[in-house]
């Protein structure tokens, strides 16, 4: 799109800002028992004040409530979106024109629903909803677009406020790859990742390999004796390339540490800290501390560890309060 | 022994790109971008360049960026490696080159795509082939891979052993913001923030929030070197490059230095501020203004401690009354930093040192700037220079 | 009655935590929840239009993450409080073979209002945040 194209499509999709998605229109089920219990089954949710009118007619509130999460679900089409596809709306008119300029990816970001009032078995839900309002061309991580905000509002059959949405939606450019990926079929079942795990080279195979098996080893020059972590292939005191190991008691004491809030990576459970281990033998080791909350890791802090299966593809030293 | 460099190499131009979260252009082009301002602010032609200096990061191999830019025969061209570590190694190759009369004219220069391109934040990953995959081998599995949790390690020893809190790393991100909240060219140029702001910002990784990492950015910078004898038959009054060193130091390893028996601590920089002062002839006493490498704020303060600004442990109170501030002791990074401005490797660093010895900083102290200082990231094997006016 | 306790607003505080919670993703529970919201898009039902858009599989709807959102919130708090709003930032799918974890922290208390704000992440153990926002629940004050 060159300066002048995109103003023009830009003065178009602004043009939908404000416009009708749909007029005030009441559900087409009044709030029922069943499809509260349908819901409260599906989603796990045993609140009473849902599904017990025993308990409800004994509360606070006297009778029972829809769950406030279903507000937008009772004035969904329902099977004839499968059927005859969604009905054309100033919405999907607006997709299309997005579409028709590139714009294919979508992808909802935020939805903010605020609750006034609580609604209960015979209410009727009737709702209204607009294109409020469409943002300033935007980079983001999945591609160059546009956020587009519908807002929706809520009320009951004697007009009196029950609730808003904010539905806040990204349309983009996806990138090529993504593109690619679409097209493919991918049927393969997920694999669950795991930690990345080291490279094993010549100077570190070996000791990787004890840890496989359980043991966290510390390098020792033959010559002068001296204890030497990581690994490397000469003893920098004495120039021997000569070597061989002791096993450690994993017995240490946190010289520093840190706990990894941002960014979260795929394989790793969170909360996670990362410490700077003082060995008994005298080396440093860096390795996690569990087994307590986070913030009660502290400098000084003593620790055993143990090395332990941490996934399918991982043995590592993992740290507990001594 | 003392380097014998001190004046012989003096800076004559530097330019900076746009700096953007997504330049729509290549790494190769925003190099050549930002080298064409530099010769342009020199008064020089790509035809007068014959020596160029990288990092060993960059993408852009010097004959491609010779090609686009139609420079000529080159009889030098060097790269200096770890990251950020190296952006004051670039001077220290055109200095040696220029200085020994290997070359004339030397291009240093950085540029990268480091938000819509790689971004660094996301970590070292189990894919890259370099001959260091072994090294982060020792800390990945941990889920120890990013940047900010590498100075979070040290940052946390370093508090707990000085007692220096939170407030002194807010003093080095808030005096940074406020410096490019007036820089038009600074990516937060016109937004600034308070301290309730700066403390509710998202946890990284322990003790740094948000707005104690610098930005990734998209853009370039580059610097021209040359002799004094040429430099003063150019357009700028020149900069001289009065002292430049680098330094890796013993048990060094790359961010990861956690073997040392104290290893809260940059004795790397501490050898690299002697030697600079050694070669220079100066004291932290002359120095008027500084631009010091701020990918995280914590590591500004261990810099002004190795650079002699106060003594070991002593920065948070440096700091408190106000030192890195426009009619402070020490003006610092008045650009906004990488923190503020745009996270270029450091060279835009040294582009706003030199703007700081000319008197055309966009936030300029009001006392002459005879001297200023720009430094190297830490953690890594590093560096800073010490520059001055030519002509004092 | 004795089994539905409802927190008081004067026992809480922040930085309380919510008891974790795990959810199993499966193709029956993303179908189920779907429909139960009344959302019939096909690519929460059927594999080969979800496949279209670039996922692996069938992938969990917004409705239903909302739920889950109040869910929690109020599996903790007890059936007398009251949600006032969701705010919620969604993340990465939640498709069939992923768990998702559900953890909370009080943030906020308004003594006025009796509300407080209960901030929650749901993330699943492949692709991370899956959904990340506040609910907010106004709780019987006083005896």
């Amino acid at each position: 799109m060159n300066e002048e194209q995109q103003q023009a499509f830009e003065d178009l999709i602004y043009s939908y800002v404000g416009k009708v998605v749909c007029q005030r229109m009441p559900a087409k089920d009044a709030v029922n028992e069943p499809m509260i219990r349908h819901w409260a089954e599906a989603i796990g949710d045993n609140n009473p004040a849902y599904s017990d009118p025993q308990w409800a007619a004994d509360s606070q509130r006297g009778k029972m409530i829809a769950p406030p999460a279903m507000m937008y679900s009772w004035g969904q089409e329902g099977f004839p979106v499968v059927a005859q596809g969604r009905t054309p709306d100033a919405q999907s008119e607006l997709v299309e024109r997005f579409n028709e300029n590139g714009f294919f990816g979508t992808l909802g970001t935020n939805v903010k629903q605020e609750y006034f009032k609580e609604v209960g078995i015979g209410d009727t839900v009737y709702m209204e909803m607009v294109v409020d309002n469409i943002s300033e061309q935007k980079a983001t991580g999945r591609g160059i677009g546009y956020f587009f905000e519908t807002l929706a509002t809520f009320s009951d059959q004697h007009g009196d406020p029950i609730g808003t949405q904010r539905f806040r939606v990204l349309k983009f450019i996806p990138p090529a790859e993504q593109a690619a990926a679409s097209s493919s079929d991918n049927d393969e079942a997920l694999e669950v990742p795991t930690r990345i795990a080291s490279p094993r080279g010549h100077d570190n195979k070996w000791w990787w390999d004890a840890c496989d098996e359980g043991k966290v080893l510390i390098q020792r020059c033959k010559n002068c004796q001296t204890l030497r972590h990581p690994p490397r292939p000469m003893c920098g005191e004495c120039q021997s390339m000569e070597w061989d190991s002791i096993e450690s008691t994993l017995a240490g004491e946190v010289l520093s540490f840190t706990e990894l809030h941002h960014p979260k990576i795929p394989g790793y459970q969170y909360p996670l800290v990362c410490a700077v281990i003082k060995l008994a033998e005298g080396t440093n080791l860096v390795a996690n501390v569990v087994g307590c909350e986070p913030e009660a890791v502290h400098i000084g802090m003593q620790l055993q560890g143990k090395v332990e299966q941490i996934d399918a593809k991982t043995m590592l030293p993992q740290f507990y309060p001594a | 022994m003392v380097a014998n460099i001190k004046d012989k190499a003096v800076i004559v131009g530097v330019g900076n790109t746009e700096f953007s979260k997504n330049s729509g252009v290549s790494e190769l082009s925003l190099a050549v971008q930002a080298i064409k301002t530099a010769l342009d602010d020199a008064g020089l032609t790509p035809a007068d360049v014959d020596g160029m200096a990288t990092f060993t990061m960059d993408t852009s191999d010097e004959i491609e960026v010779a090609r686009a830019l139609g420079v000529g025969n080159m009889s030098f061209y060097g790269r200096a490696h770890y990251g950020g570590g190296a952006a004051t190694s670039t001077l220290h190759q055109a200095t040696m080159a220029v200085a020994t009369g290997m070359a004339e004219t030397v291009v240093c220069y950085r540029a990268l795509n480091g938000r819509s391109g790689h971004r660094f934040s996301g970590g070292v990953s189990g894919d890259i082939t370099t001959a260091d995959a072994i090294h982060w081998g020792w800390y990945m599995p941990y889920g120890l891979l990013t940047p900010a949790s590498w100075v979070g390690m040290f940052t946390q020893r370093w508090m707990h052993n000085t007692g220096i809190g939170k407030d002194a790393l807010y003093e080095v991100a808030k005096s940074a913001r406020d410096y490019g909240a007036n820089n038009p060219a600074a990516f937060f140029h016109g937004q600034t923030f308070d301290r309730a702001e700066y403390d509710a910002q998202r946890m990284i990784s322990t003790p740094l929030q948000l707005f104690d990492c610098c930005q990734e950015s998209d853009g370039g910078s580059a610097v021209i070197v040359t002799t004094p004898e040429r430099a003063r038959d150019l357009k700028q009054p020149g900069v001289a490059i009065r002292g430049v060193a680098q330094c890796a130091a013993k048990d060094q390893e790359q961010m990861t230095s956690f073997y040392r028996d104290e290893f809260a601590a940059i004795p790397e920089m501490e050898i690299a501020a002697s030697d600079a002062y050694a070669q220079s002839g100066l004291t932290a006493a002359d120095i008027d203004a500084a631009v010091i490498y701020d990918a995280f704020s914590p590591i500004v303060l261990w810099q002004l401690e190795a650079w002699g600004f106060c003594g070991a442990g002593e920065s948070g109170d440096f700091v408190k009354d106000g030192a890195l501030r426009r009619d402070g002791r020490l003006p610092t990074n008045t650009h906004g930093g990488q923190l503020s401005e745009a996270y270029i490797h450091g060279v835009n660093g040294i582009v706003e040192a030199t703007r700081l010895v000319r008197g055309t900083s966009v936030n300029q102290p009001d006392k002459t700037v005879n001297h200023a200082l720009v430094t190297s990231g830490v953690g890594i094997p590093t560096g800073g220079a010490v520059l001055g006016k030519l002509d004092l | 009655m004795s089994e539905y306790n409802t927190r008081n607003y004067d026992e809480v505080s922040v930085g309380d935590k919510l008891e974790p919670l795990n959810i199993d993703i499966t193709t029956g529970l993303i179908v189920s929840t779907a429909l139960a919201t009344r959302d019939y898009e096909p690519v929460h039902h059927d594999k080969g239009v979800a496949q279209s858009t670039g996922l692996p599989d069938v992938f969990m709807n917004i409705l239903t993450s909302q739920s889950f959102m109040t869910r929690f919130a109020t599996d903790w708090s007890g059936p007398e409080a009251v949600v006032k709003s969701l705010d919620i930032r969604l993340g990465a799918p939640n498709v069939p073979g992923m768990v998702m974890t559900v953890t909370g922290e009080i943030t906020a208390k308004d003594d006025a209002s009796g509300i407080v704000d209960v901030a929650i992440v749901g993330e699943n153990n492949i692709w991370g945040m899956h959904m990340q926002g506040t609910v907010q629940l106004a709780l019987p004050q006083g005896a």
